[in-house]
């Protein structure tokens, strides 16, 4: 059985729940009092994680931390149409790792700002605000052109990818940060496309759609 | 800086009509002022004040479900167009007050953006023409937000060499034509750019270009791609001589009132847009509005139609919320017709004007039952078919049970076929027969099912009767008649007392509570006159009422706490009135 | 955390007047200083041997720094800007054995206290907000209760709400009964009955510390019967419901609550917000408010 030390709250943690709801994977959450509790800095689970984050997850013994390694191997492991990571495609597969990659700046400037404003961590939140505005501006026209180009993912897959999942919560929660969506009209509506997928599940935050607005592919 | 349109008074543009796609909803600023823009299943784009009357959420959080937005915080719905609210969930037995109503602006879409004022639009003939772009197709650039002022971005582009829409690398030279403060048109020949600038805040527009005529379809991204890196090193510079200022939600201006200058639906003027034989003696009837828009639709709600010689006449409405660019109604010719069908199959012609009232809403849909039963007898179909279309496209289950003598007597036979499966018909049944099949369809009370009725009264009273026959708890059943046809007697005089107003009057023989009420001076609102809609139903403080009316259940009969002003009376010598 | 301003210094003698937590005795270790702030004006509190203790910083226009006075009731260590009554407002639950308290998190959100102490005392949000927690469509109907204002706190009682998963112990859906209460104009408790014990009622409280006329710092306390879950699990069950509600309060416009019957649109379900807000004219109260 998959365990997945969790923080319901952390974006980080709903990436890899959100996959595993989309690949309809059962797995058991282990919750770790990240807030207020700071459990994931004890010396307990510093024997889980000597970096002290979360998530790590446990599938029967084989543990493995970080964000985006951990969707790398739910994905590679029990994605059977090596669509959501496509090792098969070399380019794709390049792309892929490029906007993993895009993620951590995401994940370092938005959901910095999310923290900061949220839970108070002492950030350079103007700093982390600014930087996420650039990395939106680039994403917004990614994402518009790709519209006209029939791509509806950050990577051109007719099938969304991990790297969809691991920038998605960064930006879908931009706003618990202070920083507005309103100039990036495209990464809105991709924002409803991924919230469209068959299995989405949302977090506190996140809402999924209403089951009586279906999706527009435009 | 030549500006004729001072912000917030024109009209600018705040979207592109390529952004308002499908069950999305479109966040946009204007001058400060935070919009929710979203187009519904009919194509019509809605431009709103982004925030819930209710509790002041932004609406742009909340869904598109194709013909009403529905708000994030608490469910309530809204329709398309008009911005009413159709349904609260926290009362789902109760029908919306037509003043509920969020703030709307008008909405125009042109060179493929889509343009609104926040200025009363009343007398204003629209976006600016501009007339390089009006001989033929357009193409909108992607829009480009840069943190300067709008006059400020345009001065600095109209100095510039700009890419040029004729020559795929070619430039134009500046100075380029200000038209206004936010027009800027470049280019000469066959092709033109022209920017418009959208005021956002003091310090900050978006910059929306359009490249007319659109180019050929092979090079339209070519040309869209070399636009947008000249705007976005553009913005680049432009914002680094500014100092960079992360884009900030707008400080929003002081709220306008809650309750906008919505209709109240008291008098409305129509037009007969369309009018065709729906069925067997069944005339459907379109009406559009003479000007603005027709005030909301809810499930189950009637107009009142204002016919010659005084005569008004109730017509359900089968339209469903937010799907009421035209109001339909269905009229049956009915044999001792004292003027109204009869005038309305026999005179009433396309471009006719009519005035109405309401839309009223007597039979309100409840949205939180398990199964909903609707069972319609003959023209009884058209407030259940606005109700079956309602749940249809939620997606929450019902049945539409459908009594008529012939196929030829099915009215609205196109909108049925969208129904499927949930339309059952039952055709050509006596009455015995549709009693066996009602005992059938009302088998067994449900929990959390609902039945409503609506038909011609002998096949009412007996859905009523199988329906109590059967257990089914009388707040789970709802009628609604179309006419009052018990018999009724107004013989005994008696005295009401007026609480609110401090006035006791008299009421005569002959005379109804409501027309002594209004001669007096008391405003009460009606429609039927006939004690079957409710629409004058007032509280009873004291005294016991003889009930002549149809629309009371057993159960609100027996309390004795309502009375229907038109037709019943008291029982006694007085009654007080909470009016 | 943004920058206090001059305006975000309260003057309403009733609000300086409350005693307000700054921070759960748990999360303030021993010589450690936790830096904040409280009606506008930073302030800082620490326990030094054993000894809980507040006092002001610089504040904007003022300068000068001094002791406030403290309390340590519930967990929390509380002061006042004004002059406080003697003790922090009742809640008997606290002293039963068999109960757990905790904080189940300090969130500091961009909305003013009275909107999220008027977001807690609603219901109708529950299926559209909470939805399979405290709520699902389409049991949406909110029946009547009864409000009352008894020595100065509002009670709502006859609360009821249908729940799929009314708390981390509840193992299906039930009629849950609430109370709510508004001790004071910034606090707003309820007290629901326990999957555990119908008999008794777990009692969670929202304590919210004004940072300024549009910043809160919402401490969620919670009172419980819960011998079952983990402190984790616990916390994680109250952290998603009012993480749920965040985004919402962050989305109102504007932050103030509105004090003008007419600028907003209540209807029956909302009869403790209506009395929650005249209740707050009637006490003069300008922060947080956009005055009628």
């Amino acid at each position: 059985m998959i365990r997945l030390y969790d923080w319901e709250l952390s974006v980080n943690c709903y990436k890899q729940r959100l996959l595993m709801a989309l690949l309809e994977v059962p797995y058991e959450i282990v919750p770790v009092d990240f807030f207020p509790g700071w459990e994931h800095k004890s010396p307990e689970f510093g024997r889980i994680n000597p970096l002290g984050h979360i998530p790590v997850l446990d599938d029967d013994g084989f543990i493995v931390r970080d964000a985006n390694a951990i969707l790398v191997y739910l994905a590679t492991r029990y994605d059977p149409t090596r669509t959501w990571y496509p090792v098969a495609d070399p380019e794709l597969l390049a792309l892929t790792a490029q906007w993993l990659m895009f993620s951590e700046g995401t994940t370092n400037t938005a959901s910095a700002a999310r923290l900061h404003d949220g839970l108070g961590y002492d950030f350079d939140v103007e700093a982390c605000r600014a930087g996420a505005h650039r990395l939106f501006r680039v994403l917004d026209e990614h994402l518009w052109f790709g519209e006209r180009e029939g791509r509806h993912w950050v990577c051109p897959s007719p099938h969304p990818t991990i790297a969809d999942l691991a920038i998605f919560p960064d930006v879908a929660l931009s706003e618990e940060g202070g920083i507005s969506r309103v100039d990036y009209p495209a990464v809105r509506r991709w924002m409803d496309r991924v919230r469209h997928l068959p299995g989405f599940v949302g977090m506190p935050g996140i809402s999924p759609p209403l089951a009586t607005s279906p999706p527009s592919v435009g | 800086m030549a500006s004729s349109r001072p912000e917030g008074q024109g009209w600018f543009p705040v979207a592109a009509s390529d952004d308002a796609v499908a069950h999305h909803v479109v966040e946009a600023v204007l001058a400060e002022r935070e919009l929710a823009v979203w187009r519904d299943d009919d194509g019509w784009v809605n431009v709103w004040e982004n925030r819930c009357l209710h509790r002041g959420v932004r609406l742009s959080i909340g869904h598109n479900e194709g013909m009403e937005l529905v708000c994030q915080y608490h469910g309530w719905r809204y329709a398309s167009r008009t911005a009413g609210c159709t349904y609260i969930p926290a009362h789902p037995a109760d029908a919306p007050a037509r003043t509920m109503c969020n703030r709307t602006y008008p909405a125009i879409e042109r060179y493929g953006l889509i343009w609104t004022t926040l200025a009363d639009a009343t007398g204003s003939d629209g976006p600016p023409s501009s007339a390089p772009l009006e001989s033929g197709s357009t193409l909108p650039l992607r829009a480009m937000a840069v943190n300067v002022p709008a006059g400020r971005a345009l001065d600095s582009l109209a100095g510039l060499d700009l890419p040029d829409p004729n020559s795929p690398d070619g430039t134009t030279g500046g100075p380029h034509r200000r038209i206004d403060g936010f027009t800027l048109v470049a280019g000469s020949g066959e092709g033109v750019v022209v920017f418009f600038a959208q005021p956002v805040a003091a310090e900050r527009c978006v910059v929306r270009g359009v490249v007319g005529p659109a180019p050929d379809e092979g090079a339209t991204l070519a040309l869209l791609r070399r636009f947008n890196r000249f705007l976005t090193e553009w913005r680049d510079e432009v914002e680094a001589q500014a100092e960079f200022r992360p884009g900030k939600r707008a400080t929003p201006p002081p709220p306008t009132p809650a309750i906008a200058a919505c209709s109240d639906g008291t008098r409305t003027r129509v037009r007969v847009s369309r009018r065709w034989l729906t069925a067997r003696d069944v005339v459907a009837v379109e009406l559009e509005a003479v000007d603005g828009v027709l005030p909301t639709v809810q499930p189950g709600a009637h107009i009142d139609v204002h016919l010659p010689g005084g005569l008004v006449r109730q017509y359900s409405l089968v339209n469903e919320p937010g799907r009421q660019d035209v109001y339909l109604i269905g009229v049956k010719l009915e044999p001792e017709s004292r003027g109204g069908s009869r005038w309305i199959h026999q005179s009433l012609s396309v471009g006719d004007v009519l005035t109405i009232g309401g839309p009223h809403n007597n039979f309100a849909l409840r949205r939180d039952a398990q199964l909903t039963l609707l069972i319609a007898g003959g023209i009884g179909i058209t407030p259940l078919l606005s109700m079956a279309r309602s749940l249809h496209r939620s997606g929450i289950d019902f049945r539409l049970h459908h009594f008529a003598r012939s196929p030829e007597h099915l009215a609205f036979t196109d909108l049925l076929a969208g129904l499927g499966e949930h339309h059952r018909p039952h055709l050509g049944l006596d009455p015995a027969a549709t009693t066996v099949e009602l005992e059938s369809i009302l088998a067994e009370p449900g929990a959390g099912h609902q039945v409503y009725i609506c038909g011609p009264g002998p096949m009412a009273d007996a859905a009523r009767r199988v329906a109590a026959e059967k257990g089914w708890p009388e707040e789970s059943v709802h009628f609604e008649y179309f006419a009052n046809t018990r018999p009724r007697d107004d013989r005994h005089p008696f005295t009401v007392e007026l609480a609110r107003s401090a006035l006791t009057l008299e009421v005569p023989a002959g005379r109804s509570i409501l027309e002594v009420v209004r001669e007096n001076g008391v405003q009460l609102e009606s429609s039927c006159e006939q004690g079957a809609c409710g629409t004058c139903t007032v509280g009873v403080i004291e005294g016991v009422v003889d009930h002549q009316d149809v629309h009371l259940s057993e159960r609100e009969r027996a309390e004795g706490r309502r009375v229907v002003t038109c037709v019943s009376r008291a029982a006694g010598d007085r009654l007080v009135l909470d009016l | 955390m943004e920058q206090s301003t001059e305006s975000d210094i309260c003057t309403d003698p009733v609000i300086r007047d409350q005693w307000y937590p700054l921070r759960a005795l748990a999360e303030l270790p021993e010589g450690a200083t936790h830096h904040t702030r409280l009606l506008g004006v930073p302030v800082s509190c620490g326990v030094t041997r054993g000894r809980p203790w507040a006092r002001t910083e610089s504040a904007p226009g003022d300068g000068g720094t001094g002791a406030l006075p403290v309390i340590d009731t519930y967990g929390y260590l509380w002061t006042s800007l004004g002059e406080p009554p003697p003790g922090v407002f009742e809640i008997p639950e606290y002293t039963e054995p068999d109960r757990r308290s905790m904080n189940a998190g300090s969130f500091i959100v961009a909305t003013s206290a009275p909107r999220a102490v008027e977001n807690f005392l609603d219901m109708g949000h529950f299926p559209y907000v909470h939805t399979g927690y405290l709520g699902i469509e389409p049991h949406t109907e909110v029946n009547p209760y009864d409000v009352e204002i008894i020595d100065g706190e509002i009670w709502a009682t006859r609360c009821e709400f249908f729940q799929p998963m009314a708390a981390a112990t509840a193992t299906g859906g039930q009629m849950s009964k609430y109370t709510y209460r508004v001790p004071s104009p910034f606090a707003v408790m309820l007290y629901k009955s326990s999957p555990v014990d119908p008999e008794r009622r777990d009692v969670i409280a929202l304590l919210l510390q004004p940072m300024g006329h549009e910043q809160v710092v919402a401490h969620n306390f919670l009172c419980l019967l819960d011998d079952v879950n983990s402190d984790a699990e616990i916390k994680r069950f109250q952290q998603i419901i009012f993480a749920q509600d965040k985004p919402i309060l962050e989305n109102q416009i504007p932050r103030r609550l509105p004090l003008d019957p007419r600028a907003e649109t209540p209807i029956r379900a909302d009869h403790t917000s209506i009395v929650y807000r005249r209740h707050l004219r009637e006490l003069g109260v300008n922060y947080g408010v956009v005055p009628a």
